[in-house]
């Protein structure tokens, strides 16, 4: 609760002044312009993320689930420690309760040196389509990709001919046409890193992304 | 030095980059969920932030008292905001097989969500929050954020 913190923090600091002072004095806490609170939370599959947090002040790492840190003008960030879930869903629940649902992404495999998808990859068709109806706007980018043989600029093209394949597969499967976006990323968004100009069948895929 | 060639080679180079320039930019996303008062602010315009509705680079979303938003990007990128809050997308580029990655989210105040998507994969450095008093680089990851109101 960085909130009650800073303002323990607050409280102990004008105590001793007030002391110096003699006599107490009402303390007023001024809500600085601007002043940010950060929270890294924990990705759906449970891993935790890293956030850096910097002004000209300095900066701070987030590294653990629910780690805070506040950062006010002219001021360096200040690391506010973890936050409870409580806490989390006390401030935040309602931000986090408006965001949309997790996209869905599947990935289709060609079989050996061919245009033919696999029979697994066939298989995902039906529960692409049943994803799609379950969105309420729906969206489906059709992204091909491919290995590092061979140029850069032919493998957009060639990842492109195989999106476009799939993509005539949804259709005639029953998706409207009108949803779906091809793309090819070509070469530069491996499933698997490799050097240039290696042949690895991994790579050699098309990704459905349902938004 | 050829001066005419040189001259040559910058007015093609130009006219290379000026349709480019003059193309309105691609979508960057939609409106995924909004209720109460809500609303898309592009170039001084104040749209009705519906759901559906397409999101551009350079648009900001501002919420009311009662407002809520929930948007997703091409890249799979997902923000939502809570009431009387507002951010805005002052970048968003996203063509991997051009190596071009771009995405800066301005949080101006209230309360946001963000969860990465493909751009903070692919290029975790092309990727950055700026609130009014600090800067956020991502690695994979979801974050809150509340800026007070300025």
């Amino acid at each position: 609760m960085t909130k009650t913190r800073a303002m323990a923090v607050l409280l102990g600091m004008s105590a001793t002044v007030a002391a110096a002072a003699c006599g107490p004095r009402r303390v007023i806490t001024p809500a600085p312009a601007g002043r940010s609170l950060v929270v890294l939370l924990a990705d759906p599959d449970g891993t935790v993320g890293r956030a850096t947090v910097s002004n000209p002040g300095g900066s701070v790492d987030l590294v653990g689930e629910r780690d805070s840190t506040e950062a006010a003008m002219n001021q360096a960030p200040r690391a506010a420690g973890a936050l409870t879930e409580a806490e989390v869903q006390r401030m935040f629940g309602e931000v986090l309760a408006a965001l949309p649902p997790a996209p869905q992404r599947f990935i289709l495999q060609f079989e050996f040196d061919s245009d033919e998808l696999t029979a697994e990859g066939r298989k995902l068709l039906p529960e692409i389509i049943r994803i799609v109806t379950d969105r309420s706007v729906p969206e489906v980018d059709v992204i091909g990709h491919t290995d590092t043989t061979g140029t850069p600029q032919s493998n957009v093209a060639l990842g492109l001919k195989r999106a476009a394949s799939v993509r005539d597969l949804l259709v005639k499967a029953g998706l409207a046409a009108a949803l779906i976006e091809v793309r090819s990323h070509g070469e530069s968004d491996p499933l698997v890193r490799t050097a240039d100009n290696a042949y690895e069948p991994r790579n050699r895929r098309v990704e459905v992304s349902v938004r | 030095m050829h001066a005419r060639r040189t001259a040559g080679l910058l007015m093609s180079l130009l006219a290379l980059a000026l349709p480019a320039a003059a193309q309105p930019s691609a979508a960057a996303g939609r409106i995924k969920l909004a209720s109460g008062t809500a609303s898309i602010v592009r170039g001084g315009t104040q749209l009705p932030a519906k759901v559906g509705e397409v999101v551009f680079e350079a648009d900001a979303l501002r919420t009311g008292t009662d407002g809520r938003l929930g948007v997703t990007l091409k890249d799979e990128t997902r923000i939502s905001l809570a009431p009387n809050s507002e951010v805005r997308l002052d970048r968003f580029l996203y063509a991997p097989s051009e190596g071009r990655l771009a995405f800066a989210l301005r949080i101006v105040r209230g309360l946001t969500a963000y969860v990465s998507g493909r751009i903070a994969r692919l290029a975790p450095d092309a990727v950055r929050l700026e609130t009014p008093t600090a800067i956020v680089g991502v690695r994979g990851t979801r974050l809150v954020i509340r800026v007070d109101e300025p």
